[in-house]
């Protein structure tokens, strides 16, 4: 690739970033200026005022919740898919990936009129639709880690004595590590990033980072605070990214 | 470490398959023998492999260790430890934490499993490579690693699955050399599958060889190479001379003319084929008691030289020790030693 394509292609993903980073601390930028005329925290400020704090808690709560529920249940589905074991699997993959086709809007509009009806606690029927849109994402991922996992290593722990947790917490985790932290980070994504479903089946009620810049951005003269809380949302995953690139192929050294 | 290992019935049919992968196999192990399983790709070596170990469950059929039956038993309890073909160390583990799994996985401490480790380390004379990573030690070294791994893990019964197949022949003899080692110092009771009856006869004293899941023959390695039950046993055993024939009374008759078998060949009249070791046959001056043939073809077999002389419409394979050369055309006299002699009957498929 040469040196040309990648500068175009680094531009591409860091343009758009520049004018929120300026946003994000200009107090005061009219048109047609090139540059603020004021530089501040005022967007920062008020979105503080506003409740980010405790929006920021409620998207990596939501975040972390499907991470837990949609990456074991991943795991399960892509060890099941590729066991050979399922009488209908083509059939299971299109149950399973399923929620990619259908618009989450259509389901969680459906869906907001049941969890009234069944006064099932709106926190819980968010997190469990938002679980259900992630499964497909870590599923496809650890169906694709599970095509590439080695079951002899299982086998042979087995004829060392290791009982069957035992080789689940000494030899198949490590071993998908890379593959279980990518779809964790994958599923944190879907419920760090909703809007439609915590919107729609939170009842207004639950307000999180998107349903706050949202809030702010239907509004005129918020870009700065719009600016300053997407910049702030940036930050969670970044930490996660890294944390998993760190996940990655491990081999071990004695210390 | 050392048990009993006793085969009954063992019999496995694969999901889909019509034909049993291994069939009825009686086979008994005497506790610190070391018996090479040997047969062709598909034979049924590894599925038996993985039913002793109890990584597949038997469609019929017992496993016994000291005459227990441990064929319910799950592979983690049996105490039956098993080298595969590829190392399979675990990527996530040092050298030394790879070899101490098995006391980690009984509960171990990390610095006691490690202490405790180092011994079987040092025995396959790795002792220094301990805090390697697992990534940067060679093939053979790997395969010594494994083999470490399943010794620390203290096994009844030791099964080797062509375990040193993907090594160059060199590190294999190192590694005959490495099992010899480690059979004197802990005399474990051991199964090796492999499908080179060279490897077989350099490891083990007991030789079986598995034909499509039928055990077909089971003896010392000297008897599997000149007394095998059947012609697919002696041509794994890499056996070339089948001189087609009859029995009648103990003499075996064909166009390399009359034979007296040896007398512990209980020979059965009838269509019999005459196998003999091309190592054991040796050329003479022709001369007329003896057989007479044409040198055919000569082919290079290191620094010996393996001849093909014709008798009639038969050909007879002779091994050249080194120090003889032969010319392609020449006429030679043979010598096959009696004692030598085996037949097998080609009315039944089996030996006479």
């Amino acid at each position: 690739m040469s040196r040309v394509v990648r500068a175009a292609l680094v531009l591409w993903f860091l343009v758009p970033l520049v004018p929120i980073l300026l946003w994000a601390f200009a107090n005061r930028w009219p048109f047609p200026d090139l540059l603020p005329q004021q530089w501040g925290l005022d967007g920062v400020r008020s979105g503080l005022a506003a409740g980010a704090p405790h929006a920021f808690v409620v998207s990596a709560t939501l975040g972390l919740a499907v991470a837990a529920i949609a990456t074991p249940a991943g795991a399960l589905a892509a060890r099941a898919l590729t066991s050979g074991r399922l009488p209908i699997p083509r059939v299971v993959e299109a149950v399973l990936l399923a929620p990619l086709i259908l618009p989450a809007f259509a389901v969680a509009l459906g869906l907001d009129v049941l969890v009234l009806r069944t006064r099932v606690p709106s926190p819980l029927a968010v997190v469990a639709v938002l679980s259900v849109a992630a499964i497909p994402y870590t599923t496809y991922l650890m169906r694709v880690a599970f095509g590439a996992y080695d079951k002899g290593f299982e086998e042979e722990a087995r004829t060392l004595g290791a009982s069957r947790a035992t080789v689940l917490i000494r030899v198949q985790i490590p071993l998908l590590a890379p593959a279980l932290s990518g779809a964790a980070f994958l599923a944190f994504l879907v419920g760090w990033t909703d809007y439609v479903v915590t919107l729609l089946i939170g009842g207004g009620r639950m307000v999180s980072v998107p349903i706050l810049v949202a809030s702010f951005a239907a509004g005129t003269g918020n870009s700065s605070v719009v600016a300053a809380l997407s910049l702030a949302a940036v930050i969670p995953p970044l930490i996660l990214l890294t944390l998993v690139a760190r996940a990655g192929p491990r081999t071990g050294t004695s210390t | 470490m050392s048990t009993r290992l006793e085969l009954r019935g063992l019999t496995r049919h694969h999901r889909g398959q019509h034909v049993a992968a291994l069939n009825g196999l009686d086979l008994d192990v005497n506790a610190g023998a070391c018996l090479a399983l040997l047969g062709p790709s598909g034979s049924g070596k590894s599925t038996t492999l993985r039913l002793v170990a109890g990584l597949d469950q038997p469609t019929r059929g017992t496993v016994l260790l000291d005459g227990d039956d441990v064929t319910n038993t799950p592979a983690e309890q049996r105490g039956i430890a098993m080298v595969f073909q590829r190392a399979l160390l675990f990527p996530h583990l040092s050298v030394i934490d790879n070899v101490a799994f098995a006391a980690r996985a009984s509960g171990m401490s990390r610095r006691d499993s490690r202490a405790a480790s180092q011994r079987y380390l040092e025995l396959v004379q790795l002792g220094d490579f301990a805090d390697r990573c697992v990534a940067d030690i060679s093939g053979g070294q790997a395969q010594r690693v494994a083999l470490a791994r399943s010794l620390a893990a203290e096994p009844k019964v030791l099964l080797l699955d062509e375990p040193f197949s993907a090594l160059d022949s060199a590190l294999r003899a190192d590694m005959y050399a490495l099992l010899r080692s480690i059979r004197d110092a802990l005399n474990p009771t051991i199964v090796l599958v492999t499908h080179d009856q060279s490897e077989a006869a350099a490891v083990a004293e007991e030789i079986a060889v598995l034909i499509d899941g039928v055990l077909e023959h089971h003896s010392d390695v000297r008897t599997a190479y000149v007394r095998p039950s059947t012609l697919a046993v002696h041509r794994l055993m890499g056996g070339l001379n089948e001189i087609p024939g009859s029995i009648a009374s103990g003499v075996h008759r064909s166009e390399l003319g009359s034979h007296v078998l040896p007398a512990d060949i209980c020979a059965r009249d009838g269509p019999a084929t005459l196998v003999i070791r091309q190592e054991v046959v040796r050329l003479a001056e022709p001369s007329a008691s003896s057989i007479t043939g044409t040198i055919e073809s000569l082919q290079s077999a290191g620094i010996r030289q393996r001849a093909r002389v014709r008798v009639g419409s038969s050909s007879v394979f002779v091994e050249l020790p080194p120090q003889v050369s032969a010319a392609a055309g020449t006429v030679v006299g043979l010598q096959l030693p009696t004692d030598a002699l085996h037949a097998i009957s080609t009315r039944a498929g089996g030996a006479v």
